[in-house]
């Protein structure tokens, strides 16, 4: 009512307790954030599959190129070798996608499920709102004629404004109430909701570089027969490489 | 025999060799103005004495004839005595000179071998010095030693304690012919880059404080011998190739100082060739490398100046030569000169290539691909962790949070690079060296072949040796080189697979820290679906969905409230009354329902009959005309309507009827009948439909709908396919395009409104809804 502003004295009504609407604001903060979180692991992960599933389809590429290579048909030892490298990446490949499915139906999945509740909260909170501006303006009215002289069609008017303004009350309270309520229980419920997530993705993590890892240590085994250690390979290449440098036709002078 | 003093008369002759030592590179000139067959010698060409063509060598087998002459020609001209023995005894006498000789130089050789290794050789590879590259400047000057002194100790068991008659020296050199060529082979082919090594490192003060040393050692024996003084460390390495050198020349002499009645005659004569072969295959070595180098070298220092400078005429002709000759190839299949060991080699090397170069391109975008998502996943992970975990519990776990990715990454790329990149790509920087020769190979090959058509002798040969020479360096070194590759190539795939085990192991480790003992699987879906009931049941959820719902339904309603016109329908007392006001020409009739779409506009349902008033609309266009059903006046698309034949339409009348009459019996529901039966619209029906929405129950909406009026409901169940639509089961309905059906139901058995319950020509089965429309004319 007051043109000027932070008037002492003859402060504006509060009709909501400033704690009240703090813990409101603080529950919602932390939903949002929640969603804001929600949205963007959802979104990530697809990426982090998506990567996943790149690098198997890169490393299939290698072993495809190479199997494809006229080098294969000439030097039968070697195709033996591609062929094995080959199976591995493919069965790499077989496991990551099922990883990513199985990721895809424990992280995923439940992630957007999650995920779609909170356009109901977001209407509820908006509602709130609503119901509070409500609130505010017939609380504006009543105060408008109660300052009033008190008149007899002031007094009836007041008396219409009082009757509009108690269920419009009664409704924004009850929905904040409402809110403040559910908000934590909801907030609180993502914690027991996620852990299964968050074991199932580990459990599909482990269980993925275990299989890969026993595939690379038989493949490894396969191709390795003389059993040269990586020093001893390196020494080879260094050797070759070398003797290779001091071939004529090579010779880099 | 240069280092040593020769007995007697020699000396002049020695001298002279000695000089004639010295002049390979004035030869070289020489022959550079004289010799046109061989076109460009490899400039500043260095590599000396090897490198001496035959006509080199006779010129020195002259010197050495001159040589023994005065000794040999001298005292039998001096006294012709026609008696054999005692030219016998002069040949003897001469032969034993010669071997004589032979020893002697060879002891020197041997001794000077020995000294430059124990003085310098062992010195300076005990030494280790980082910069010097011991092995390459004394190539397997042990080896040499050793098969010198192996020889020495032959010749001297040959001749030792032997009747001159009965020793046999030829025997010698064909026993120890073998090992010999191998060896030298060896050292002479690394010499002139001894030779420029040696070049290089004079100019390094550094490397000639390690040098220099042993040189002086070695010389201050050499003083103490009393032997002619060693000028440096070139002349010492050049050694065994100008011994090498020595061989065939004494043993050639040796065989014309020995009777024909001798036994080492023969023995000498194979030991001669054998000698004299050994030294031109090592010859042949040396230029086949030459000439490898001297091609591959052609363009890499080349600037473009040098490139247009040597463009000329005859380059241009020899370059034009080859392409004619190579489509002759290609058109006519011409015979051509072809080495299948080659050919094999060259595709094993062209796949070689193309396998290094693809397995570094695959593996580098694999560690790509590898390094992005490791870590990405496991930040993920993390993310995850700090949803599902307590606060309180995140303190606790961050201590042992997972950093293992990016440490596990790295790692992995820098062991990658170091033991599978790392030497593909140096493997990878090889390859273009022997291709260019390849194709060099190539183009000396059509040379070949069209010298060869056209029967030039002399080019022939030469461009016969040309190719020769490069395609069995080639043929050689390729097959060195594919083997090599090979090896680098599967090292470095077994590195790889080794590599990702690794990565693979770490990564399981890794995980496996963060959640020990997982829980099982099935029960995930449970407990997730609990909670999620659980939230939904949360009130605000609640009413959102009821939000929702009604939201949807209001939209419902407002569609069905535009499609549905207001518009009274056609009765038969307005028909006859616009038969009798109208003339037939005026009288038209709908051929399609056709639906509102303006303001003025009118509804018509399909064989309504109505009467154009005007042929136009407001604004002139004749696409719409002005009509009167006998209710309203309004306009309508032309295009709906058809003239008015009142035969016809009684007789569609009746077939319709039979339909309907069918349909009555076999279907539960109150049939649609044509617009010519006059079915009157009533607004009820639209709005208790609409208004039945409201109350969101499709069940409800249709029942009451038919309750209120039968037709209507039939009028609102009519729709038409948008699209054909094929029934994938037996509980959904094939659809035609046009096709008419009735709907039964909006909804399925649960509910949803995408799919209606529909029914045509007695079959009843689900179709979607977004096919259907109300109107024919899409």
């Amino acid at each position: 009512m007051s043109w000027i502003p932070f008037k002492i004295g003859q402060p504006k009504k509060q009709i909501v307790p400033k704690t009240v609407e703090r813990d409101f604001e603080r529950e919602y903060g932390k939903l949002q954030q929640l969603e804001e979180q929600t949205k963007r692991l959802q979104k990530d992960m697809k990426k982090s599959t998506d990567a996943d599933l790149a690098m198997s389809k890169s490393a299939v590429k290698i072993s495809l190129d190479l199997l494809s290579n006229p080098l294969c048909e000439q030097d039968q030892d070697f195709l033996n070798m591609v062929t094995a490298l080959d199976m591995a990446m493919k069965r790499m490949d077989a496991f990551n996608q099922e990883k990513v499915n199985q990721i895809q139906k424990t992280v995923i999945e439940p992630l957007k499920r999650f995920g779609s509740v909170f356009p109901s909260l977001n209407m509820a909170v908006k509602r709130r709102e609503q119901a509070l501006q409500d609130y505010r303006r017939l609380q504006a009215k009543v105060e408008k004629y109660e300052e009033k002289e008190k008149t007899g069609p002031v007094l009836a008017k007041l008396h219409q404004a009082r009757e509009e303004l108690r269920p419009v009350q009664e409704d924004f309270e009850a929905k904040n109430k409402q809110l403040l309520d559910e908000m934590p229980r909801f907030y609180g419920s993502r914690l027991d909701y996620f852990q299964p997530s968050f074991e199932s993705l580990i459990r599909a993590q482990v269980v993925y570089y275990s299989e890969m890892h026993k595939i690379f240590g038989d493949l490894t085994q396969q191709l390795d027969q003389p059993g040269h250690s990586d020093e001893q390979r390196e020494r080879e290449n260094e050797a070759k490489l070398s003797e290779l440098r001091a071939l004529s036709i090579v010779a880099d002078d | 025999m240069e280092s040593k003093d020769p007995p007697g008369k020699e000396n002049l002759g020695t001298k002279r060799k000695n000089l004639a030592f010295l002049r390979p590179r004035l030869y070289m000139l020489e022959r550079r103005k004289t010799d046109t067959v061989v076109e460009g010698v490899v400039p500043g060409d260095h590599s000396g004495v090897l490198r001496r063509s035959q006509s080199d060598r006779t010129e020195y087998s002259q010197k050495l004839q001159e040589k023994m002459s005065p000794q040999a020609n001298g005292p039998t001209a001096a006294s012709p005595t026609p008696e054999e023995e005692l030219q016998m005894g002069q040949m003897m006498a001469k032969r034993a000179k010669i071997i004589k000789e032979l020893i002697q130089t060879e002891r020197d050789y041997a001794n000077d071998l020995e000294l430059c290794v124990r003085e310098v050789v062992q010195p300076l590879r005990n030494k280790q010095i980082e910069r010097l590259d011991v092995d390459c400047l004394f190539s397997n000057m042990e080896s040499v030693h050793q098969v010198s002194a192996k020889l020495l100790s032959l010749l001297e068991e040959a001749t030792t304690n032997v009747e001159p008659d009965m020793q046999v020296i030829g025997e010698v050199f064909l026993q120890i012919k073998g090992p010999m060529e191998e060896i030298y082979k060896i050292y002479c082919y690394q010499h002139d880059k001894a030779q420029s090594l040696l070049e290089s490192y004079e100019k390094e003060e550094e490397l000639m404080q390690h040098l220099g040393p042993c040189l002086q050692s070695l010389k201050k024996i050499y003083m103490q011998e009393a032997r002619p003084a060693l000028l440096d460390m070139g002349s010492l390495l050049i050694k065994p190739v100008q011994r090498l050198l020595k061989y065939p020349l004494l043993l050639c002499a040796l065989r014309r100082a020995t009777p024909p009645a001798h036994p080492d005659r023969r023995a000498l004569e194979e030991a001669c060739a054998a000698l004299r072969d050994a030294a031109a295959s090592i010859n042949e070595l040396k230029r086949r490398k030459e000439l490898v180098l001297k091609y591959k070298k052609n363009d890499e220092d080349e600037s473009l100046k040098d490139k247009l400078s040597k463009l000329n005429i005859h380059s241009i002709s020899k370059k034009s030569k080859r392409v004619t000759n190579h489509l002759k190839i290609l058109t006519r299949g011409e015979s051509q000169v072809k080495d299948n060991t080659f050919n094999k080699e060259e595709k094993l090397f062209r796949s070689l290539e193309k396998t290094v170069r693809q397995c570094m391109k695959n593996i580098s975008f694999c560690l790509q691909d590898i390094q992005d998502a490791l870590p990405f996943a496991l930040q993920r992970v993390t993310e995850l962790r700090e949803m599902s975990q307590h606060p309180d519990q995140e303190e606790r776990s961050s201590a042992e949070n997972p950093r293992f990715a990016p440490d596990l990454c790295h790692d992995f790329a820098a062991q990658l690079q170091r033991r599978v990149l790392n030497p593909l790509s140096a493997l990878l920087s090889l390859f273009p060296g022997p291709q260019k020769l390849i194709q060099k190979r190539y183009d000396k090959l059509l040379d070949y072949n069209s010298y060869l058509q056209r029967s030039e002798r002399a080019e022939s040969d030469l461009a016969k040796k040309e190719y020769e020479a490069l395609n069995a360096q080639l043929v050689e070194e390729l097959q060195a080189f594919n083997q090599a590759a090979r090896t680098i190539l599967i090292n470095g795939l077994c590195s790889f697979g080794g590599l990702l085990r690794d990565l693979m192991l770490a990564a399981q480790q890794g995980y496996a820290t963060i959640l020990p003992v997982p829980r099982l699987v099935s029960s995930l879906g449970e407990i997730q679906n609990q909670i999620l009931v659980k939230v939904q049941n949360l009130n605000f959820v609640k009413e959102n969905s009821a939000t929702f719902i009604e939201r949807k339904l209001s939209f419902e309603k407002k569609k069905s409230i535009q499609t549905q016109p207001e518009v009274p329908r056609q009765t038969e007392t307005h028909r006859s009354h616009l038969l009798s006001t109208y003339s037939a020409e005026g009288l038209y009739q709908a051929k399609r329902k056709c639906n509102a779409t303006q303001e003025h506009d009118i509804d018509l349902l399909e064989g309504e009959l109505v009467a154009v008033v005007e042929q136009k609309d407001p604004l002139g266009s004749t696409s719409r005309w002005l009509v009167d059903t006998g209710i309203v006046k309004g306009y309508v698309y032309s295009s709906f309507l058809k003239p008015y034949n009142p035969a016809k339409a009684q007789r569609a009348d009746t077939e319709t009827r039979l339909c309907d009459d069918d349909f009555d019996d076999i279907s539960f529901f109150v049939s649609w009948r044509p617009g010519s039966d006059s079915v009157s619209g009533t607004p009820e029906g639209s709005i208790s439909d609409s208004s039945s929405s409201l109350s969101g129950t499709c069940g409800k909406c249709e029942t009451k709908g038919s309750d209120v009026d039968g037709f209507q409901e039939v009028d609102e169940q009519i729709f038409y396919a948008v699209h054909a639509f094929q029934a994938r089961s037996n509980y959904e309905l094939s659809l035609q395009e046009y096709q008419r059906v009735h709907i039964l139901r909006f909804c399925d058995l649960s509910g949803n409104k995408e799919w209606w319950l529909a029914e045509a020509h007695g079959q009843k089965g689900y179709v979607p809804a977004n096919y259907l429309g109300k109107m024919t004319y899409a």
